[in-house]
């Protein structure tokens, strides 16, 4: 217990540094325009900083990208309150009551009831990222290739479930996603799959490009669609945080923070997912049901908690799994792998400093926005008014040249594009883009750990499904994928117990 | 491509079966695919066998979306109209101009002229093709064009000199 916060001590004091507290500032500010623009979201963002970022020392880059990640999922708040457009997925909730405060005349106390939601949001992931993931990990130390291997497909499967609102569409973009990283050398035998000759591909497809693309330049197609006219922006009241607001709904703080933390925790689900959820569940125990939708405070505080306290709950399975929680934490992930920072069960065992680093960096991002959030608000609701016609192509400059700035390949720069334009095209069929990435950064563990368990059993596959957690996994994605038949919804209908009275 | 909101079920017919050719040529490729037996490796770690499987399970998705389809009547695609609305037309438009200018900066502009004269005529070209209309309009023709030239040269500059001077990347 106090080795824990000992550590958590030198952690914070290591960011103290004018350098990092600059990255901390500058990047939740990036991260905070990024989430407020409608159209740009923060898996792209992040993508777009991870480019930027490589020369820099391992724990200052993922320092900005925390600090960006938190920002952008905050950010996102400013557009659902002043123009009803949720300026990321994970702000779609917000837009129900922070739009009908702004209308009402009370936008500034919207404001301010998203600050706060957010800065107790990230503090209630944080502090259960510093208790759940030392356990968690310990756990992890159990799985083995079998296990891994179906969690991979949990991930995917739940993931392709929960973000869309088709869910065979969101499996095919998964497995896709699955599909995509097998292309090039296999790792056992370097036999070259799918390579056509090619060269470059041989050398697989690198990830942040096509993170970029299917984000950044597919976004960025599916925002040209339509013409945005210029925003105008109403006059606004205060946005200092009512200290009344906190107190009065401090159940529904802690009820969404716990809701946020733990949608977080399951593998490829996301923000926007946790901001409904916590919505859901504020609305269920409110005494006030009927104002949700209408300007209610309880029901903006709901949404906003628990998106932000699902980002430090998504890291946790990024940190003890490698298995990442959201479409932005896999980006996160990708990160680290590219800075040389092995996620996984090891993780506590080899460098326990680090999952306290991540928590300082947490809360480093927290006091960001809320720093931002109590100023320059005139600012940032100014920034919505540059025409996406500005925006765009300079997004595009910065997705072309961070592409390219990897491997200093123009190749990756046609992986970009080509990634944008498949993921344009998906989104145009309805397929969600989480599951894809997801997919994309779990085939490498999907395929050594197959392989490596059908080596270990000599061709059984027994082990799959009888391992007591294997088990467990494998049965709760047979659940997942049954219960979207009808007929499995009809024939448990029929052997409930009341019904069958 | 479909610019409308809703994904008609023939639009998801037609998509499923492109769905079903796809993974039946992974799983062509990947049983096609060298199983190493010179080399020693067995049958769970000959190098089609992921894709192999997880082309086959593309198929099958592809298979039920095609059936989930054709009952809501995609399967139908006589007499279906495909003309595009007034307003799904502008917007197709407006995402072909766009993937015109990034296909010709991105693919055939950088890596063949000097990185900020590609990013300079791309980003002012961008501006002034998607901004004309409003700006003559509003008789502001000549400051957008201005503002179209100075976004184009300042993009130029900064990213040329953030990435070169400040990340230490070489530009393409």
């Amino acid at each position: 217990m106090f080795s824990g916060l000992i550590a958590f001590g030198h952690s914070i004091w290591s960011f103290v540094t004018p350098e990092s507290l600059f990255y901390v500032f500058g990047s939740t500010l990036v991260g905070l325009i990024i989430g407020a623009l409608p159209g740009l979201t923060a898996t792209m963002g992040l993508a777009l900083m991870t480019t930027l970022t490589l020369k820099l020392e391992s724990s200052q880059a993922l320092l900005i990208l925390i600090c960006t990640y938190v920002g952008a999922i905050y950010g996102g708040s400013r557009s659902a309150i002043m123009l009803n457009i949720p300026g990321t997925p994970a702000s779609a909730a917000s837009c129900l009551d922070g739009y009908a405060l702004a209308r009402q005349g009370h936008a500034g106390r919207a404001m301010g009831i998203a600050t706060s939601g957010s800065v107790l949001g990230t503090l209630i992931g944080m502090f259960f990222l510093a208790l759940f993931t030392p356990l968690l990990g310990e756990l992890a130390l159990k799985f083995g290739a079998y296990e891994f291997f179906w969690l991979t497909v949990f991930g995917v499967v739940i993931s392709g479930t929960l973000t869309g609102n088709d869910p065979l569409k969101g499996w095919m973009a998964g497995f896709l996603g699955l599909f995509v990283a097998c292309i090039g050398q296999e790792a056992i035998y370097a036999f070259d799959r799918f390579t056509f000759g090619n060269r470059d591909l041989a050398g697989g497809i690198a990830l942040v490009p096509a993170l970029v693309g299917a984000f950044g330049f597919a976004e960025l197609l599916s925002v040209m669609k339509a013409h945005q006219p210029t925003v105008k922006i109403n006059p606004f009241d205060s946005v200092i945080p009512k200290l009344v607001d906190v107190t009065r709904h401090w159940r529904t703080i802690l009820r969404s923070g716990c809701i946020g933390t733990f949608i977080g925790v399951v593998p490829g689900v996301g923000e926007d997912v946790a901001a409904w959820s916590s919505y859901a569940a504020a609305k269920r125990a409110s005494k006030e049901p009927e104002l949700f939708g209408k300007g209610s405070i309880e029901g903006l505080m709901a949404a906003e908690t628990g998106d932000n306290a699902c980002v430090p709950g998504a890291v946790i399975p990024v940190l003890t799994l490698a298995i990442p929680g959201s479409a932005p934490a896999a980006v996160l992930m990708a990160a680290m792998l590219i800075h040389g920072v092995q996620p996984g069960p090891m993780i506590m065992i080899q460098s326990p400093q680090f999952v306290y680093d991540i928590v300082a960096m947490m809360l480093f991002a927290t006091l960001g926005i809320l720093f931002y959030g109590l100023t320059l608000t005139k600012l940032l609701i100014r920034v919505l008014q540059v025409p996406q016609t500005v925006m765009v192509p300079i997004i595009l400059v910065l997705c072309t040249v961070g592409s390219f700035a990897i491997a200093g390949r123009l190749f990756d720069i046609w992986v970009m594009l080509g990634f944008g334009l498949l993921g344009f095209l998906l989104r145009q069929g309805n397929y969600p883009m989480a599951p894809l990435v997801l997919g994309i950064v779990l085939g490498d563990l999907l395929e050594k750990s197959l392989r490596r368990g059908l080596v270990l059993s000599d061709g059984s596959l027994a082990p799959f499904f009888t391992r007591p957690i294997s088990l467990v996994i494998w049965v709760g994605i047979a659940l997942i994928i049954a219960l979207r038949f009808e007929a499995v919804r009809g024939l448990l209908r029929r052997l409930r117990p009341g019904r069958a009275r | 491509m479909n610019l409308d909101k809703k994904v008609s079920p023939q639009a998801d017919f037609i998509a499923a079966w492109l769905w079903v050719a796809f993974g039946l040529v992974v799983v062509i490729g990947a049983w096609r695919m060298d199983r190493l037996e010179s080399r020693g490796a067995s049958l769970y770690t000959a190098p089609g066998l992921v894709p192999g499987l997880l082309g086959a399970v593309l198929l099958l998705f592809g298979l039920l979306l095609a059936l989930r389809a054709a009952r809501a009547g995609g399967h139908r695609l006589r007499g279906r109209s495909w003309a595009l609305g007034a307003e799904a037309r502008i917007a197709a438009t407006r995402v072909g101009v766009f993937l015109v200018l990034g296909l010709g900066y991105a693919a055939v502009m950088v890596g063949r002229m000097p990185f900020w004269l590609a990013t300079f005529l791309f980003v002012s070209l961008t501006i002034i093709v998607f901004d004309w209309t409003r700006r003559q309009l509003a008789g502001q023709a000549p400051r957008g064009l201005m503002l179209a030239v100075t976004v184009g040269a300042g993009t130029a500059f900064v990213v040329s000199y953030v990435f070169q001077e400040v990340f230490f990347v070489r530009l393409p």
